[in-house]
């Protein structure tokens, strides 16, 4: 579990630049978002979650704003901007590689 | 909303030691957060404090969101380093290029600080404003040493009228900034040790100002280089995101600037002294951390 930790903060910045470039999402959203999505397998400490997305902000790559709804209350939407649109794409094609390069070498050599 | 989780968010706002308006937008952020996530948890099916204890679970520790949410916000850009590292700059450029004895120099600078201080505090305390207000209270602390030279009957004066009004508003800037953050009241104080340095250094045996003013001038360059050394530990500071850095860069700027200062001035300072001023560094530095702990216990 702590491996998997791991590898989820490593892609944190990746994954909630993935799911809002689809739609604005608010922080329980993006949550629940990325479990669906996962299948499950993307469950992490929640509070994790808003430090992550306030350094997406803080580096241009996010912007966060508040929403209120019928019912009085607010939330924080946050929307993808250029620069995390660019960001997203160079991160994508670093992906893809790693991941074709990791099943070259992770499957079985058929004799 | 249950106690517990108004204690959890409580606890989350005096770890975060951020300004007053990104302070309540993360509370905010995290209160909805909190809200939506034990209405769905009570629909499944759990009792309202089952509901809560599971939702901090799945939060996590308050300290350590406290403590991420601070460092996602706490690098400033390189113009706000540029900024706070200004008046350590300019105090450097003063010394180094001989301007310290033209009237017209001291009160320019004494001018641009006490506005760029007035600024800063008005515009929400931001980080760059702490070097400039360390300065801006320079005056004070000297007007208040100066006095000390007076003849004997207006040095009681002195003592009586201006020293418990200089005391005050030392203090009460000191408890607001400690309030905000007392890393940032360390960021203020910073300077003191290595003037307290100098003074010691150049501090007229005799009582003879041309003594003392021939010390200075022969002294010049080196006190320019020290403060030159504050202004890149102070853009250093801003730029960096984790406390314990922080904390660190100043400790060893102090470290730095004192053993500088004993090396230039070449015996002048005795080893007792040194040793003295070493202590008084770390005290002026480390102590506001337990002024807020003390100021947090007594609510």
């Amino acid at each position: 579990m702590a491996k998997k930790n791991e590898l989820i903060k490593g892609s944190i910045d990746s994954l909630l630049l993935c799911v809002i470039v689809q739609q604005p999402m608010y922080g329980y959203q993006i949550i629940k978002e990325l479990e669906r999505r996962s299948q499950g397998y993307f469950k992490f400490k929640e509070g994790t979650l808003y430090p992550a997305l306030h350094r997406l902000e803080k580096a241009g790559l996010a912007r966060g704003e508040w929403q209120t709804l019928p019912n009085g209350r607010q939330r924080r939407y946050y929307h993808i901007t250029e620069k995390g649109m660019n960001s997203l794409a160079a991160k994508r094609g670093q992906w893809l590689d790693f991941i074709t390069a990791m099943n070259l070498i992770i499957q079985p050599v058929s004799e | 909303m249950l106690t517990v989780l108004s204690d959890y968010l409580d606890n989350i706002r005096d770890n975060l030691r951020l300004d007053r308006s990104s302070e309540k937008e993360v509370i905010q952020e995290l209160e909805t957060h909190i809200e939506e996530e034990v209405k769905e948890l009570r629909e499944s099916g759990l009792s309202e404090e089952d509901a809560a204890d599971t939702c901090l679970t799945l939060l996590g520790s308050a300290k350590v969101v406290a403590r991420q949410i601070y460092e996602a916000h706490s690098q400033g850009s390189w113009t706000q380093a540029l900024l706070a590292a200004t008046p350590h700059l300019l105090f450097g450029l003063l010394f180094a290029l001989n301007w310290w004895r033209g009237v017209g120099w001291l009160l320019g600078m004494l001018a641009l600080i006490l506005i760029m201080a007035v600024y800063g505090w008005w515009r929400g305390k931001p980080a760059w404003l702490f070097p400039w207000l360390g300065y801006s209270l320079l005056p004070v602390v000297v007007a208040a040493l100066l006095l000390l030279y007076l003849p004997k009957s207006w040095s009681w004066v002195a003592i009586l009228f201006y020293l418990p009004i200089a005391l005050w508003l030392l203090y009460a800037i000191t408890v607001r900034t400690i309030k905000r953050d007392w890393l940032y009241t360390s960021l203020m104080l910073l300077p003191l040790p290595t003037i307290a340095g100098w003074f010691l250094a150049i501090e007229p045996v005799n009582q003879l100002p041309d003594d003392w003013l021939q010390r200075m001038q022969d002294f010049a360059p080196w006190i320019g280089l020290t403060f030159l050394a504050l202004g890149v530990t102070v853009a250093t500071f801003i730029r960096l995101r984790r406390r314990w850095l922080r904390v660190s860069v100043l400790v060893v700027s102090g470290l730095i600037t004192l053993t500088m200062v004993a090396y230039y001035t070449e015996g002048r300072i005795s080893i007792l002294a040194f040793l003295i001023l070493m202590v008084v560094m770390l005290l002026v530095l480390l102590s506001p951390a337990l002024v807020e702990r003390t100021l947090r216990h007594s609510g």
